[in-house]
């Protein structure tokens, strides 16, 4: 399990958080649902390790690897679909090992035509899925994604839903899933966080089941939030 | 193919405007030591075309750009490399960049007159007006490099010399380039200025040095109209290697 311990952050005089705690379930997806600009990027950039704390602790993450699904793709333009994936693994894996881990999740999002492709030719909807792919090729033990799906059609939004669910039951890791869309929390995660006010606090912590009528319920509280 | 041809025409004719203002001129001023015709200038030209000489004197002028040329390149990228991503080095370096950037062209000259071999004089001088136009080309282009993409390297924990190959050199290559054009030219430029002061024995600028002793002023154009051609020649080379780079890449 991770643990954030009392932190503390603030950028200039704007306070994020104060004592802030949570914690996020192994191998489990947990969302951080609330407005923007409430902090979820901060939290989840905490965990990772980018961001730096005034305050507090975070457990849990020792020798932790991450990924990361961020709102954009974050390609490398002139690099082609493969090279891009190839480039996180290249410290980690061997050569002969890394074309098969790329090429099976080029399979798995579909992709394996386009291996080729460089990111400029793709639509946002397939860079988004290099970019899954390679957060997910990465052997990574925390997966963070910061509202992946944001400026995706609804059709895309649920293929790339059903895909992420997908390569996640194959290959599964402690998921930090960050949104404001409604269904996509539910859709997707075990746990949700609901996250208001500034310095930043936990509203509600709910856990999804599967229940149709639970959901619903759910889904009336998120919305009111 | 029909606007191509149009767009050669309209340039040539462009270019025979000037020639003919050349022309008038060279006929008002009647005196061939301010200003020759252009056609004593091009048999001049001519002259110097059919000499054995000739092609030696630019063969090693040549050598002597481009010698300066890439080694400002090799010396501005790598250290504008590391200054665009180390504030320390930037902060050691930039001085040094100021003061090689405003000191009169001709005080180099003279100093490295006193260090160097008259031949390595020229490329010395080059090497030094072209380095500062590289690294600070180079920073800037450091600069430039997307601040998400690091922190994506940051999260999938890239080597650090991987970021550098991957994503700063790439990031910063149209930076690059462009300094690299226009260092180009200038070297051009400084080489022929040194070699008039310092005279390697072949050089284009012992024949402009040669051409105002002896106030052989149509020789001076042809010269000149040989080195602007060379750095015309050589810019459109670099363009188009960079051009085929980017195609193929």
């Amino acid at each position: 399990m991770i643990k954030l311990i009392d932190i503390s952050k603030k950028y200039d005089d704007l306070i994020l958080l104060k004592d802030f705690n949570i914690d996020f379930e192994k191998n489990k997806i947990t969302c951080l649902f609330g407005p923007s600009g409430v902090g979820k990027t901060t939290i989840a950039n905490i965990v990772a390790g980018i961001v730096p704390i005034d305050k507090g602790c975070v457990g849990g993450i020792d020798n932790s690897l991450f990924s990361y699904v961020f709102q954009e793709p974050r390609l490398l333009k002139w690099y082609n679909v493969y090279e891009n994936i190839d480039f996180v693994l290249k410290d980690v894996y061997k050569p002969d090992e890394r074309v098969e881990i790329i090429n099976s999740y080029l399979n798995m999002v579909e992709l394996s035509e386009y291996k080729n492709y460089k990111v400029d030719a793709l639509s946002g909807g397939m860079a988004q899925r290099v970019s899954l792919a390679r957060a997910f090729a990465y052997p990574s033990h925390i997966l963070i994604m910061d509202e992946p799906f944001k400026g995706l059609d609804n059709k895309l939004k649920n293929e790339m839903s059903s895909l992420f669910l997908k390569m996640w039951n194959s290959s599964k890791r402690t998921v930090i899933f960050i949104t404001h869309d409604v269904e996509e929390a539910i859709d997707l995660s075990h746990i949700i966080f609901t996250l208001k006010n500034r310095p930043v606090n936990i509203i509600n912590r709910i856990t999804v089941s599967n229940i149709v009528n639970d959901k619903e319920e759910i889904k009336n509280l998120l919305l009111s939030h | 193919m029909m606007n191509s041809i149009l767009r050669n025409k309209s340039k040539l004719l462009i270019i025979l405007f000037w020639i003919l203002i050349w022309e008038i001129l060279s006929l008002i001023i009647a005196q061939e030591i301010y200003l020759p015709s252009p056609h004593a200038a091009f048999s001049a030209l001519m002259n110097l075309l059919i000499s054995k000489d000739t092609y030696i004197t630019i063969y090693y002028s040549t050598y002597r750009t481009l010698a300066g040329f890439f080694l400002s390149c090799v010396t501005g990228i790598f250290l504008g490399i590391m200054s665009g991503i180390h504030k320390p080095m930037y902060n050691l370096l930039n001085p040094l960049i100021i003061i090689i950037r405003t000191i009169p062209v001709m005080s180099i000259i003279i100093i490295a007159i006193m260090w160097f071999r008259d031949t390595n004089v020229p490329i010395f001088v080059a090497f030094l007006m072209c380095f500062p136009i590289i690294w600070t080309n180079t920073v800037s282009g450091i600069r430039s490099t997307d601040i998400k993409l690091l922190q994506m390297c940051e999260v999938y924990k890239i080597k650090k010399s991987r970021v550098i190959s991957s994503v700063y050199l790439y990031s910063s290559l149209p930076y690059i380039k462009a300094g690299m054009i226009s260092a180009l030219g200038i070297g051009w430029k400084v080489t022929s200025a040194a070699e008039v002061l310092s005279l390697p024995k072949y050089s284009i600028g012992r024949f402009l040095y040669d051409s105002k002793v002896y106030l052989e002023i149509p020789d001076l154009f042809a010269w000149t109209i040989i080195i602007v051609s060379l750095s015309f020649l050589f810019e459109t080379l670099l363009k188009t290697i960079f051009k085929y780079g980017d195609k193929y890449d």
